[in-house]
């Protein structure tokens, strides 16, 4: 299994929380960074040659922003450089404020099959406190247009002023709009963005009270019959991320674009942040590459372990030992020692009780070496 | 009998502490000739880092110069710079078991004070000649006539036509140096005896191994020599001697009389014992030379690396600095919390601040030291006594009849402005009132029986930000006195964290344990369960805090761009794990065992 994500770095307005790599000013760059896409998959393409991916994803930014074609243009690329498996997952990120008939057309024709839209929150002032350029209506329309597909909704916790009623109302609107799938995530105020300035002010509900919003967000998820795979995704039974699965399992993927990452044969690396610097490299026929990390087996073996406990599926003990010849429990026994109360045993695999999957940070820590 | 150089002279100077000793060293360097200008540093003795931050004389310091004194005759000097604070009393009185005689530097607006009395009187015990000098007469407010009035009735020394000087001006350290020539005795000694030196000091050179600091008082010591001390039956071969230059210059020969060094390739830093006495190995003297009295430690505190497996590097550094820190005493310690360590004693808070400083600062090591303690005397119900220093060393309660705690008779000086507030303070720290003193219109002396385990706690702090800095004190141990101690426990998640076990008085469990289980809620961070903290005394649990369970610690998002960060996030979180203490199922951090202890919420 082996996945392929594209970074489309623009964006009509840059969220209050967001730090990305985007460019809300320069949406003229479009076609020529697209065409560096290209280039890019291209440059890879030889490399690449015995690969067969089985997820395309593009994320932003707001891939929506840009022209759909270019979008149809960049799957078409990537079938003619690279190998898809026969019915690849594509998913592609929306923001409910930048769509159309049209473009949700063009998407499907280019084979895209799964939608990601941005609700945030069902809360309009809450939204606008974001930055978000969309209101409720304009998702509900949104999720009309993409009646019976396979489509998931990103909601926010730890916004300022948030109530459970808050959650409530965004789940049920979520959920009644025909989403197979719901992304809870708690707001992560990061330094440098406009956000931080109300989480520095105290602003913003403090951790106990996330996860109070996040405990009744998952009942009500629970009940609305969408199942926590992951520490913050949820679906319908057969509706769970293919791709985003894959990063937990430690598969391989490959990223094209400005920022985008990539772990494939045993490294991991990163494409160069700035646009200009991304745009000249292609150009000039070299990969944009700045960060490169030989993952050693050590670390290999942490990442298999801090990946899977993020799931419900837990550390698969055969799994482990086909990837690394040894018993994980093994490879961790003081840390498993110290933590084995906090985990739970199914079908020959161990996962983080219910309870303690919001506060994995301190059970994982003991497994870093 | 021969008898060494006439034109030798060894001496120290003496002061309280500020008076300005370190500075009239300098003068009479600059003088001799022994540095030039140009290489001068401001107090060149003062070598330590912290000496020079703190301004303030933690080690003796011996160095050799040349006089030519108005008779005509060149004279060698041997001038050992020693500490002014009380609590390094100690490395004085080896400095002067060195010397002849004493320079007595008097601040000529300050007078005579309780610290230079003191050393006067080490002086004298040690049958030195003192010398009186009156430094500071620059200064607008000195009184150079009632000072010497001062020396004259205070000490009895005649003071008339002691030099007057400013070191800080350089006037008149000329009459210092005579001074020196006419009243200060040349050594006795049988150059031609077998070898006696006395160690006054020593410390550890990564190549030469231990350096002794020597006076010969007989005999003479030559490279190539065998020589041995009398507390250790181990022969060394000299490798060099010399005298100090102020840093270390080789000589061929020391003789009886004179200051100097050795160094003879001894590696182990146990065979060597400040106040013992090296002798020849082949021609040994009968008998050794009269060593200095044992100090006794008055504080003690419990020294732990921060990273437990770093025990040896810590006992290797305690004892480099007991080398040459004769008073620094030290035994093997085991805490649960802590693990290994070491129990420590010291002569005072400013000694064993210095001393953590050190072992931070010259070993590079991090260290955790549990709250200052004293040494109590406890009376066992079966009738034996025994000293107790160490909380969790305290027999059980239903064993003990009573106990005792040190006692000390403070001096507090200060402007009148503030006396209010430090009565308030002495007040609340279980002080006796006893005197009252102006000592001019703008200085009064404040005199207190304070218990010493009130004043490890945080009385010095309190005093300064009471009086904004205004305040200074001293103190020297007066005694044992009846008292109602008990040991207070902290308790996380029911059991007993022994690092943070305290013996308090028992009118004060009450407070400093809900202090603690305060402070402690405020640094220990949240965790997987819920962890009560208690205080408890006898078993009686008097406060109760809780650090609730921790409910979110985890990462929101985690794909494809963010598992290296995530990887850092939690190896940061890992490298904080590493420096917690496991105490039962609760992790603590290593800071908590200070930072705890040191600030005092009490009052806020």
């Amino acid at each position: 299994m082996a996945g392929i994500y594209l970074h489309i770095p623009f964006c009509k307005h840059k969220c209050t929380y967001c730090d990305f790599t985007s460019f809300p000013d320069r949406l003229s760059f479009a076609e020529a960074y697209m065409a560096c896409l290209y280039k890019e998959i291209e440059l890879r393409g030889e490399q690449l040659g015995s690969y067969t991916f089985d997820t395309v994803y593009f994320g932003g930014g707001t891939p929506s922003v840009i022209d759909p074609t270019y979008i149809y243009g960049a799957v078409k690329q990537i079938k003619r450089r690279l190998r898809l498996s026969k019915n690849p997952e594509i998913t592609i990120e929306m923001n409910p404020g930048t769509v159309s008939e049209k473009k949700i057309a063009v998407y499907k024709r280019a084979g895209v099959n799964r939608f990601s839209v941005g609700l945030q929150t069902a809360i309009d002032s809450q939204l606008e406190n974001l930055g978000r350029i969309h209101n409720v209506r304009d998702y509900l329309y949104c999720a009309s247009l993409l009646k019976g597909e396979n489509f998931s909704a990103d909601v926010m916790l730890g916004l300022k002023g948030q109530s459970k009623e808050d959650v409530r109302k965004t789940i049920e609107i979520a959920a009644e709009s025909g989403a197979k799938h719901i992304s809870m995530y708690a707001l992560t105020p990061e330094d440098g963005t406009p956000i931080y300035t109300d989480y520095l002010n105290g602003e913003l509900p403090d951790g106990d009270e996330v996860a109070r919003l996040y405990d009744y967000g998952r009942t009500l998820l629970k009940e609305k019959g969408f199942s926590r795979y992951e520490v913050s995704n949820f679906a319908k039974k057969g509706f769970e991320s293919k791709h985003n699965l894959n990063y937990w399992k430690r598969g391989e993927y490959i990223g094209f674009g400005v920022s985008a990452s990539s772990f494939m044969c045993g490294k991991r690396f990163t494409n160069t942040f700035d646009l200009d610097e991304y745009m000249k490299c292609v150009l000039s026929g070299f990969l944009p590459v700045i960060e490169s990390e030989d993952v050693k087996e050590q670390d290999a073996k942490f990442e298999f372990v801090m990946l899977a406990m993020r799931t419900v599926y837990g550390v698969n003990a055969e799994e482990y030992r086909k990837a690394f010849g040894s018993d994980w429990k093994e490879d961790f026994r003081d840390a498993y020692r110290k933590t084995s109360r906090y985990l739970e045993e199914e079908n020959g695999a161990t996962r983080i009780k219910d309870e303690y999957l919001y506060v994995q940070n301190q059970i994982l820590a003991e497994y870093m070496n | 009998m021969a008898q060494p150089d006439k034109h030798l002279r060894n001496f120290c100077i003496i002061a309280h502490i500020d008076h300005g000793k370190s500075t009239i060293a300098d003068r009479i360097m600059e003088l001799t000739g022994q540095v030039s200008q140009r290489d001068m540093e401001e107090q060149l003795l003062d070598s330590m880092d912290i000496e020079r931050e703190r301004g303030i004389t933690i080690k003796l310091t011996p160095v050799r110069m040349f006089y030519t004194a108005d008779d005509g005759n060149e004279y060698v000097f041997n001038l050992i710079d020693t500490p002014g604070h009380v609590d390094f009393t100690y490395e004085v009185s080896r400095s002067l078991a060195a010397c002849e005689g004493a320079l007595l530097v008097v601040d000529a607006s300050q007078g005579i004070e309780a610290q230079t009395l003191a050393n006067v009187y080490l002086a004298l015990e040690n049958d030195l000649e003192i010398v009186p000098v009156i430094n500071k007469i620059d200064l607008p407010s000195a009184r150079v006539d009632e000072v010497k009035k001062e020396i004259e009735e205070v000490i009895g020394l005649d003071a008339e036509n002691c030099p007057c000087v400013s070191a800080k001006e350089g006037t008149n350290i000329r009459d210092i140096l005579e001074a020196v020539v006419k009243c200060v005795p040349p050594p006795k000694g049988d150059t031609e005896a077998p070898l006696r030196a006395l160690i006054f000091d020593s410390y550890y050179d990564n190549y030469k191994g231990v350096i002794l600091f020597v006076r010969i008082k007989d005999g003479s010591v030559t490279v190539g020599d065998k020589i041995r001390t009398f507390l250790s039956d181990k022969t060394y071969d000299v490798t060099e001697v010399g005298v100090f230059a102020p840093r270390l210059q080789p000589k061929g020969r020391l003789s009886a009389g004179e200051v100097g060094y050795i160094a003879a390739s001894i590696k182990s830093i146990q065979d060597v014992a400040v106040g013992d006495t090296v002798t020849g190995a082949e021609r040994p003297a009968p008998a050794p030379l009269p060593g200095y009295k044992k100090v006794q430690p008055v504080v003690f505190c419990g020294i732990y690396p921060l990273d437990g497996s770093k025990f040896s590097d810590l006992r290797d550094a305690i004892m480099k600095l007991q080398l040459n820190d004769a008073a620094l005493i030290f035994e093997p310690d085991n805490s649960v919390a802590l693990g290994f360590g070491f129990r420590c004693g010291f002569l005072g808070l400013l000694h064993m601040e210095i001393i953590q400083e050190r072992i931070e600062r010259e070993f590079n090591l991090d260290i955790i030291t549990t709250a200052p303690s004293v040494s109590y005397l406890v009376h066992k119900t079966d009738g034996t006594e025994l000293y107790v220093d160490n909380p969790s060393h305290l027999p059980a309660p239903s064993d003990v009849e009573f106990m005792e705690e040190p006692i000390v008779k403070a001096e507090v000086y200060s402007p009148p402005d503030y006396l209010g507030a430090i009565m308030d303070l002495c007040q609340d720290k279980r002080g006796v009132f006893k005197d009252m003193t102006y000592l001019d219109a703008h200085r009064v002396k404040l005199e207190y029986r304070l218990p010493l385990n009130e004043i490890v706690y945080d009385f010095f702090d309190e005093l300064k930000s009471r009086t904004k800095g205004y305040a200074s004190f001293d103190y020297e141990l007066c005694g044992y006195e009846r008292s109602k101690l008990v040991k207070l426990d902290i308790l996380l998640n029911g059991e007993v964290c022994d690092a943070l076990s305290t013996i308090v008085h028992e009118d004060r469990a009450y407070q400093r344990g809900r202090t603690l289980a305060e402070n402690l809620k405020d640094a220990i961070p949240r965790q997987l369960f819920e962890i009560p903290i208690q205080a408890a005394v006898g078993g009686k649990v008097i406060a109760r805090e809780t650090v609730k369970a921790v409910r979110k610690d985890v990462l929101a998002k985690c794909y494809g761009g963010d598992i290296t960060r995530k990887k850092k996030l939690l190896e940061k979180q890992k490298e904080g794990k590493k420096r917690m203490r496991q105490v039962g199922s609760v992790e603590v951090p290593s800071e908590v065992f200070m930072e705890i202890l040191k600030t005092n919420k009490d009052k806020r």
